[in-house]
């Protein structure tokens, strides 16, 4: 098989995914006990009102003609309307991703690269006091729930040393003035760097561990590996003989740094509410308690989306790293 | 007379270690390997076979060090060589290394070509291009097809990737070979294959060869002369010859007895009773005599002097009983010969 067509089949593959997912979503909330609707029916309506409502919202159709209708209707980039909001859930939901983003992205790709960095230094220096308190605080630091070490570092930092605002992105006001202009500009405000901090050095803390443990058992490991020992004996460098550890001990980092993006984008959701950062968590989490199904199904489809996506481009990446990792049956 | 290549002249290497207790892996160990000579060197598991190989290419782990004696590689010590020195002008293109387990010792991630490129960058002024020609040339040499440089390692069986690997040795031209077990992971067909292919090297490179293993027949069969090694000491020394038919060091004895000779078929395998010594500080005693059937007080009291062996020439036994060695090992193994037998009727 050739590099393309399993490219091709690989895509095929993830295509799928998504749709199996978006179909499962579809049946599973339709088949919760309660009514789809139940939060536009209000106290006080009679059953013609109730009916009249169903009907305006397609949900007294067969099943099977509204699960073509979500089908078509993702296909055509329309995800729905909101409840709660009567405006469709595409846009409400977008600027909610890029706030996600915004914050996760930078955060958890300084996590990998702080904590890659960290675990290689003292992977090089095994039983050391270094690495014991470093394996140890980085597993403090995971272990403390997320959102109880955002609560501790806006006790710290904005409760007490006031240095720091307490939660949000930007103060209402300021929100107020950059409404109408490109999102990028709020980046030259210190303002949104001093919100930006403390979600971010949580998000720092409380992911360190994976790469950093990750990364420190790569490098012991591959530092005992032979082909090593025989780099040294060919009388290579010392500083070459570490880039090779480093290149070597990365690839199971770098095989989990966009499954753990892809995963936090949508998912870091109790640290934006304890932060109020308006992004997708902190929607969802109003969405559930609101039962607007819509904005949830879609949110779903959206985390699910994204960590399929992650995994494809994993799998991508590592034929490249690697070459030990070739597609199946390609010998020449 | 002799024409020494390499010379360990009362070499003690040592690691350190985080407790301050220091491994003193290699004490006081003296030998040397004449030009054109292969020289077989034997031991047990943790003697400190691989350790003398590592310290003779300047390729120790980080803690550990040569701390006394001389290495001489033909007539210049080189134990003090600065790594840039070294480079320069004695790793690989005067000794180079077949390492201990081949299959695992290329780079997985590297073209074998670039491996050979990023050896040549350290070593020599070659471009690329004359890099990759030589790699085929000696691809061609050791019997592997030259459209295969552009390979990686997992695409080679484990008897190709030994022969890429001593394409790699051979590849700065060396005179000297140190070659760590090269036959320990392989088959016994692939083995001969390989011995003979090391043994055709001699007279068509003109190559010398330290050769570490600890397969006896290994030695007997391809070696001019060997050393024997036990707990970090050379146990004894000379030509292959010598050591098999007058050894005088008590485990050179025991260890030619535990293995079977097809001269005497019916021959009770002797065992060595005991462990390998933990070599934790200082080692200023027979590392043998724990184990050592014949041991006398005095043998805990200092680090056994070489014996020359009378009638012999260079042959060596680190053992203050030597000369008595010879009746001692004839009693002994006779007694023990009978034991075993009786216990073999009782079954």
């Amino acid at each position: 098989m050739s590099r393309l067509s399993y490219f091709v089949r690989r895509t095929a593959i993830t295509v799928g995914l998504i749709f199996l997912v978006a179909s499962a979503l579809f049946f599973f909330f339709r088949a919760m006990p309660g009514d789809y609707s139940s939060l536009l029916i209000q106290q006080g309506m009679n059953p013609e009102q109730i009916a009249q409502l169903r009907a305006d919202w397609g949900l007294d159709e067969p099943i099977y003609v509204q699960y073509y209708e979500y089908i078509t209707n993702l296909l055509t980039g329309n995800a729905g309307q909101s409840f709660r909001f009567s405006q469709p859930v595409w846009e409400l939901v977008a600027p909610r991703i890029l706030n996600s983003f915004v914050l996760v992205a930078p955060a958890i790709t300084a996590t990998y690269i702080v904590g890659g960095l960290f675990g290689a230094y003292i992977g090089r220096r095994r039983g050391s006091p270094l690495e014991k308190s470093g394996i140890i605080s980085v597993s403090v630091f995971h272990s403390i729930p997320d959102f109880f070490l955002g609560i501790m570092l806006i006790a710290l930092f904005s409760s007490t040393l006031g240095i720091f605002p307490t939660s949000g992105m930007l103060s209402p006001a300021t929100m107020l003035q950059v409404q109408d202009q490109a999102y990028w500009q709020r980046f030259l405000l210190p303002e949104f760097w001093r919100h930006y901090t403390l979600p971010f050095m949580t998000v720092l803390l409380y992911f360190m561990q994976y790469p950093t443990l990750i990364m420190r058992n790569s490098v012991v490991e591959v530092s005992d590996q032979e082909y090593l020992h025989y780099h040294r004996l060919k009388g290579l460098p010392e500083s070459k003989l570490l880039r090779k550890i480093i290149r070597h001990a990365s690839l199971p980092v770098i095989t989990l740094y966009p499954i753990s993006l892809a995963a936090s984008i949508s998912g870091l959701v109790l640290i934006e509410v304890v932060f109020n950062w308006p992004g997708i968590g902190q929607l969802l989490v109003s969405s559930v308690l609101a039962r607007d199904f819509p904005v949830i199904q879609f949110v779903f489809l959206i985390a699910a989306t994204w960590v399929i996506i992650g995994n494809f481009l994993v799998d991508l990446l590592y034929g490249v790293l690697d070459p030990r990792v070739s597609v199946a049956g390609d010998e020449d | 007379m002799t024409d020494p290549i390499l010379e360990f002249e009362d070499v003690d290497i040592r690691y350190r270690t985080e407790k301050g207790n220091d491994v003193h892996a290699v004490n006081d160990a003296s030998f040397s390997i004449n030009r054109h000579d292969y020289f077989g060197l034997v031991g047990e598991s943790g003697c400190g076979k691989s350790t003398i190989a590592d310290a003779i290419v300047g390729g120790l782990d980080a803690n550990g060090e040569v701390t006394s004696g001389t290495i001489r590689y033909k007539g210049e010590e080189i134990q003090d060589y600065s790594e840039k020195e070294f480079n320069r002008n004695v790793r690989w293109k005067e000794i180079s290394v077949i390492p201990q387990s081949s299959m695992n010792s290329l780079d997985p991630v590297m073209k074998l070509s670039n491996q050979a490129v990023e050896m040549a960058k350290y070593h020599t002024d070659l471009t690329k291009t004359e890099a990759v020609d030589r790699l085929r040339e000696l691809f061609e040499v050791v019997g592997l097809s030259e459209s295969r440089i552009h390979d990686y390692p997992h695409q080679f069986s484990g008897g190709m990737q030994q022969r890429a690997i001593i394409a790699f040795a051979l590849y700065l031209r060396p005179s000297l070979i140190i070659a760590d077990e090269p036959t320990t992971a392989l088959d016994v067909i692939m083995q001969d294959q390989i011995i003979d292919y090391i043994n055709g090297l001699k007279d068509d490179w003109d190559i010398s060869m330290l050769m570490i293993t600890h397969d006896i027949s290994v030695v007997f069969e391809n070696c001019d002369s060997m050393a024997v090694m036990h707990g970090g000491q050379v146990a004894e020394t000379g030509s292959v010859v010598d050591v098999f038919d007058r050894p005088r060091h008590p485990y050179a004895i025991l260890l030619q007895n535990a293995f079977p000779d097809v001269r005497f078929p019916d021959r009770e395998l002797a065992v060595i009773d005991g462990h390998p010594p933990q070599l934790r500080g200082e080692v200023d005693f027979c590392t043998f005599a724990d184990r050592c059937p014949w041991a006398k007080p005095e043998c805990r009291e200092g680090a056994p002097d070489p014996q020359a062996v009378a009638g012999d020439d260079d042959h060596q036994a680190w053992c203050i009983r030597a000369d008595e060695m010879e009746e001692l090992a004839a009693d002994h193994l006779d007694r023990n010969a009978t034991e075993e037998s009786i216990l073999e009727g009782e079954r």
